[in-house]
């Protein structure tokens, strides 16, 4: 018999993990929407709708299949397992979730249920797979933050016993926030919304630049029976917004004219199931196509796209220090390039969500973000209202990157719930996402670097170009940033290096871990190995002879007395650096074929927080009568892992045990601003805020109590039982709320830049060397990467687990940006024509910890986040070098860059 | 996503009977079917497909989904799943060929569900064809023109092509098909046929919105690949911006009949280089009868891309697509052969 049916009305009979459920659909909706929205299974993530991804794996009769691709009608009569039900009751599915949780093979969290579902697939086959057959299994989930090997090495360790107790700073203990992510339950920016809640969409321009006109958008919403359009002129505040002061001069919807493709002009507002019948390309609007300018080159003559910026041009940064025309004339050898890098996609797989509702006369809104206070004091302008008009909620987040620092959905959902008085939600599609969210700058860099006959820098001058597209967002920040760090963390008397951010009609470039760093590092970090050459010098050796160590001053004048720990981690290279020199030495020796090896290094630092801009933290904790301990801790955790780092740091300042702490989650109600997660700034800046708070609440228990330093406290119901020496003191707890508390801001001690930027920028700078060994198929250009050794300078390590995670996933994001990932604005608008590196391409990584200490850092600790991406890339692109003679220029390296590069040396 | 008409027929027959009345009922129906749905949804989602039909052939599995060796050869059931060929032993130990294009494609999650007869149709994977916003696209909307022509044609492709589309076509298994001569049994309201596989894709032209020789509502019932000397001596190379989990810059499937290091017989087939999957008959002449060495490699390497026409940003694909083949040629060459 053959089953006939129009549209949406077919029942679909099946399994879901156990559980005989019947339900109507339309029979070709995706059965990862059918098992979101009807069967409630929020743990089937989706990030593309279009098989890229797999974050919506299931398994459907046992074999996982991406949920996204495959219609609901499919599953009629068949097997669904999703993560929840293997975690609950599948042995395998059990088994991962303690090595998941052991090898902290989930950060953000997002891509967690796809990988299980997966792993739970290929450990019915195979109880002990081997290396290649994980990543064969999992090749079809990308993880942005992981960088894979966690959790290739949780999946091979599925049945491993080895247990990982909590335990204050220095301890690799497990995350604190784990448990819900590895199994099933993390409720991210599109699990939130109520029933009922009324779906948002953004109508955005198909041009690069455009005039528009609406036609008769309310007949329009009527015959659609949508029940809301939203457009600029319903913009009851300010129509603009932006992240430094000054540079707000993005509109939420575009007014007359659209500045870039993907941009917002108006919104619709309905039912879920309206929208989705609806063709929003039938919206009522016409466009006029103006003439646009995607580069620098084009911004610079092109049409004003603000009129106060002369030539397009944004803002321009400076550091200079003695003579750098003069020492590069007087130089041993003088080597000099053009290096350019192209728009780098976050591409974190949870697209941007949210919802929002109206509460009396206030707004809330959830949402995945990195900033709260932020996107609370921005929402409040554009609604017309007070900050404290407007509660921002962060759910968990999907991976931010940077991106999610910026207004996304939040004023749309908050603009929505407040006219319609009801739930309104949306999700970004990807290729919204990809269109409209910031990007890396694009850099186009001149530099010339002089060296001395003795290996000794003579000096350099370096020219940056950035891209910034149509708005500013962090472009300012990037300007700034860079001149700072485009020496490397190296010696030098005379330098300059100018930047410039130049306006085009590209979706706005703003914050991507690195903030333009990692761009000038491509430059520098090439030059330095092609001044060794010059020499004749070991790469590593040039570097060692250079590094700056405490004492020595930086381009801008700085002296540091601790923490400048550059030779540390050349150090820690040097016996590997010789043993992979040997080895590809002797692979070379005895080749015959096309394939060589090649071994590179690069060095990188990074100033931990605002660049001289006061960025202050503040904590709260208190201690209930019945015995609770409380931590208020503002810092998003975006996977990077600040929920646990900073319990630690907070559990070891108070003197108790770790997992007694329960964490208050970001909420602009309930916890006190502790900044953005951005600049590596949390582990830093609200990890003192947090030792500082710890320490606060442990002097006024230790005061009560009359007790030394040294005393032991536990905290029970009613009570603070207080051990010193042999006495024992008892501190009664009592009364409403908090029976103690405090709450201490940390602000990192900086110094503004004079007109030649001298000053002291930061408190605190992080250090980094790292190694790549790889193979290069010389006849087809394609790039294999064996090893990557990567040594850090993390000042102490409060959990080590989290810093090896944390380059890992940095280590991943510079093999991307090295080798295969590049924007085009209107043609890589999904995670298909962008490529971010698989399981497949993300070698061994060895991370070596290196702990200087440092007096600003709580406990000597200094953040991370953004260093271990900065030298990846140009140590990969020196080992091109060094296994076939060709230096890439111009990323990314794909097979046809390098084989034109190799063709380019040959001649 | 807008509302149209399903069914699920449970056999062949009835399968055909439902496109027949479809298409008696509106002769320009849009009709489409459902097999994996990996490239049908997807295209649905974009808007790029609008059927006002579904016809939904998974339950043809029992029917035609079996994968054997009947002595003379390998025959492959249209609803076979790309994980069940690619794993299958006789697959693997036949034609490797075929396995390799197989596992190489897409990745574990999508070979699950993708099938044997949708993977030959899959569309291309051209931006501009699948992106609506970018109004000239003669695939999309034959007359409305071709937006990578002036656009970015890194991935397009450099033979095959035409003043109307230079599409690549995207697909791994298509090019073994192709260079093993495999015919592709076709079920259809007007009766059933048999074709040479090379038959079933057409180049562009000037229509570039006719993509195969399938009639209105026919269906691919099987893949019929014949043994011969050079089956087992078979590879398929694939070069990719990524390690895994990307369609291909360029690939070759290659089989050969050595004797000794002469070759006997030869059959070269190229991906990612090409408007559809693409043989080259120029290179096998000029391998036959010829000891296998760089240099006839070469030749025969040259020989395939003459009548390259690139582009502004895909040069570079005519050489990586006479390395890859002199690469896969040189690789079998000196590959080990059971029996
Ligand atoms: C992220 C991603 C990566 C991919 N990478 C690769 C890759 O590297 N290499 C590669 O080769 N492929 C790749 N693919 C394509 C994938 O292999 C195809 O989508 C899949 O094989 C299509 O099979 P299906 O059964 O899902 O077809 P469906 O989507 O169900 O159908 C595809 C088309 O064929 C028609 N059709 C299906 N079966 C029949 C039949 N028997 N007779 C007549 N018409 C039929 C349908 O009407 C439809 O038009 C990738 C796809 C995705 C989404
Ligand atoms: S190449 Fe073909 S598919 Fe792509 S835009 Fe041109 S006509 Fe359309
Ligand atoms: S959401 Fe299904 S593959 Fe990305
Ligand atoms: S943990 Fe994998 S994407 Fe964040």
């Amino acid at each position: 018999m053959s089953l006939d049916q129009v549209t949406d009305g077919l029942a679909i009979s099946f399994d879901l993990n156990g559980e005989r459920l019947s339900l109507s659909a339309p029979p070709a909706e995706r059965l990862s929407e059918f098992l979101r929205e009807r069967a409630g299974a929020r743990d089937v993530k989706v990030g593309c709708n279009a098989g890229d991804c797999g974050a919506c794996t299931v398994l459907v009769d046992g074999l996982p299949v991406c949920s996204c691709t495959t219609a609901a009608a499919q599953v009629e009569g068949r097997r669904v397992e999703t993560q929840s039900g293997l975690a609950k009751a599948d042995p395998d599915g059990q088994a991962l979730v303690a090595a998941f949780q052991r090898h902290q093979a989930a950060q953000c969290g997002i891509c967690t249920p796809g990988m299980m579902v997966s792993a739970v697939a290929l450990l019915r086959e195979v109880a002990e797979p081997s290396e290649a057959q994980v990543q064969d299994a999992l090749g079809g989930v990308l993880c942005r933050c992981t960088g894979y090997r966690k959790i290739i090495d949780a999946v091979r360790d599925a049945k491993g016993s080895a247990s990982v107790a909590p335990g204050g700073v220095g301890t690799a203990m497990a995350r604190v926030d784990g448990l819900p992510k590895v199994t099933g339950t993390e409720a991210f920016g599109d699990d939130v919304a109520p029933a009922g809640a009324l779906t948002l969409r953004v109508i955005r321009s198909p041009h690069h630049r455009a005039a528009f006109t609406f036609g008769d958008i309310e007949a329009w919403r009527a015959a659609n029976g949508l029940d809301l359009v939203l457009t600029a002129a319903d913009v009851p505040g300010v129509n603009r917004f932006g992240v430094i002061p000054g540079f707000e001069d993005q509109p939420v919807m575009a007014e007359g004219e659209a500045k870039f493709r993907g941009e917002a002009v108006a919104a619709v507002v309905g039912a879920g199931e309206r929208l989705a019948m609806l063709d929003l390309a039938d919206f009522p609007v016409r466009w006029t196509p103006l003439p646009h300018a995607l580069t620098p080159e084009e911004g610079l003559t092109a049409a004003l796209l603000h009129e106060e910026r002369a030539g397009n041009i944004m803002c321009r940064g400076l550091v200079q220090r003695g003579d750098a025309e003069a020492a590069l004339a007087g130089a041993a050898h003088v080597v000099e390039g053009d290096f350019s890098t192209g728009f780098i996609e976050h591409g974190y797989i949870e697209p941007e969500a949210g919802f929002a509702e109206r509460v009396g006369d206030r707004i809330e809104v959830h949402c995945c973000t990195q900033a709260p206070y932020m996107n609370r004091d921005a929402v409040a302008k554009v609604m017309g209202l007070a900050p404290e008009g407007v509660r921002i909620v962060p759910t968990a987040v999907g991976g931010g990157f940077g991106s999610k620092l910026d207004l996304t959905t939040q004023p749309f959902l908050a603009l929505a719930a407040w006219k319609l008085g009801r739930p309104v939600r949306m999700a970004f599609t990807r290729t919204e996402s990809i269109s409209s969210s910031t990007k890396r700058h694009p850099s186009q860099v001149t530099m010339r670097l002089g060296v001395n006959a003795d290996g000794t820098l003579a000096g350099a001058d370096f020219f940056g170009t950035f891209n910034t597209g149509a708005y500013a967002s962090w472009g300012p920040t990037v300007a700034n940033r860079v001149p700072i760090h485009a020496s490397g963390p190296y010696r030098f008397a005379d330098y300059r290096a100018r930047s410039v951010a130049v306006h085009t009609n590209c979706t706005p470039s703003g914050a991507f871990r690195g903030f333009g760093v990692p761009q000038s590092a491509v430059a520098q970090e090439q030059l330095l190995d092609m001044a060794a050459e010059a020499l004749g010098l070991d790469k590593l050796e040039i570097r060692r002879r250079n590094a700056l160590t405490n004492g020595d001053e930086t381009v801008t004048g700085q002296v540091f007395d601790t923490g400048m720990g550059i030779l540390d981690c050349l150090d820690a290279l040097k016996p590997h650096w010789d043993r992979a020199k040997a080895e590809a030495a002797a692979f070379n020796a005895a080749a015959i074929g096309t394939k060589r090896r090649g071994i590179g290094v690069a060095s990188g630092w990074y100033g931990c927080g605002n660049t001289s801009m006061s960025n202050p933290s503040t904590i709260r904790a208190g201690i209930t009568a019945d015995g609770r301990i409380v931590l208020h801790q503002g810092a998003v955790d975006i996977g990077q892992g600040s929920n646990t780092v900073i319990s630690q740091i907070f559990a070891t300042a108070l003197g108790v045990p770790v997992e007694r702490i329960e964490r208050v989650s970001p909420d602009t109600d309930l916890t006190p601003d502790a900044g953005k997660t951005s600049a590596s700034r949390q582990t830093f800046i609200t990890g003192n805020a947090a030792r500082l708070c710890g320490e606060a609440l442990r002097a006024q228990v230790l005061r009560l109590g009359n007790v030394s330093e040294a005393a032991v406290i536990e905290i029970t119901p009613g009570a603070i039982r207080l051990t010193d020496g042999g006495a024992e003191r008892v501190v009664p707890l009592s009364g409403e709320g908090y029976a103690l508390e405090a709450t201490e801001s940390y602000d990192p001690p900086t110094k503004p830049l004079d007109e030649n930027g001298q000053g002291d920028p930061y408190a605190v700078f992080g250090t980094t060397a790292q190694m790549a060994e790889l193979e290069v198929d010389t006849a087809l250009g394609t790039v294999k990467l064996l090893k990557i050794t990567a040594a850090h300078d993390v000042g102490k390590a409060i959990n080590p687990l989290l810093v090896e995670g944390q380059v890992e996933g940095g280590v991943a994001q510079g093999i991307g940006l090295a080798l295969m990932e590049e924007f085009l604005p209107g043609r890589t608008e999904n995670l298909h024509d962008y490529l971010i590196p698989t399981i497949g391409d993300v070698p061994p990584v060895d991370t070596l910890i290196v702990e200087t200490g440092d007096m600003h850092g709580p406990y000597g600790a200094k953040g991370l986040g953004e260093h271990c991406l900065i030298p990846t890339a140009p140590a990969i692109l020196n080992a091109i070098a060094d296994a076939c003679g060709a230096r890439v220029h111009h990323l990314p390296a794909t097979p046809a860059t390098v084989r034109a590069a190799i063709l380019a040396a040959a001649t | 996503m807008r509302p149209f008409h399903y069914s699920r027929p449970s056999s062949l027959a009835e399968a055909l009977i439902d496109m027949r009345d479809a298409l008696a009922a509106e002769p320009n129906s849009s009709a489409a079917f459902l097999a994996g749905g990996t490239t049908q949804l997807d295209l649905m989602k974009l808007e790029v497909s609008r059927p006002d039909r579904l016809v939904d052939l998974n339950a043809l599995r029992g029917e035609a989904g079996h994968i054997r060796w009947d002595g003379t050869s390998l025959r492959l059931g249209a609803f076979a799943r790309m994980a069940e060929a690619a794993d299958h032993p006789d697959v693997r130990a036949r034609a490797p060929m075929i396995a390799q294009s197989l596992s190489l494609a897409a990745s574990a999650q999508l070979r699950n569900m993708a099938t044997l007869g949708g993977n030959v149709l899959q569309r291309t994977r051209c931006a501009y064809f699948r992106d609506t916003s970018w109004s000239a696209c003669n695939k999309r909307v034959p007359g409305s023109g071709c937006a990578a022509l002036d656009g970015v044609n890194r991935a397009h492709a450099v033979l095959g092509t035409s003043d109307h589309c230079i599409a690549t076509y995207p697909g791994d298994f298509a090019q073994a098909l192709l260079a093993l001569d495999a015919s592709v049994v076709i079920a259809g309201p007007g009766g059933g046929r048999t074709i040479p596989f090379a038959r079933l894709h057409r180049a562009p032209g000037t229509t570039p919105h006719l993509e195969t020789s399938l009639r209105p509502g026919e269906i691919i019932a099987e893949f019929i690949v014949p043994a011969g000397g050079w089956f087992r001596r078979s590879l398929y190379l694939k070069v990719r911006d990524r390690q895994s989990y990307e369609f291909a810059v360029a690939s070759a499937a290659v089989a050969l009949d050595l004797e000794g290091d002469t070759v006997r017989e030869a059959r070269v087939a190229l991906g990612g280089v090409a408007t559809v999957p693409w043989r080259a008959r120029e290179a096998e002449a000029l391998l036959r009868g010829r000891k296998l060495t760089e240099e006839a490699a070469r030749a025969a390497a040259q020989a395939a891309f003459t009548e390259a026409a690139p582009h502004a940003h895909n040069a570079f694909k005519v050489e990586l697509g006479q390395e890859t083949l002199v690469r896969a040629l040189l690789q079998l060459a000196t590959m080990e052969t059971p029996r």
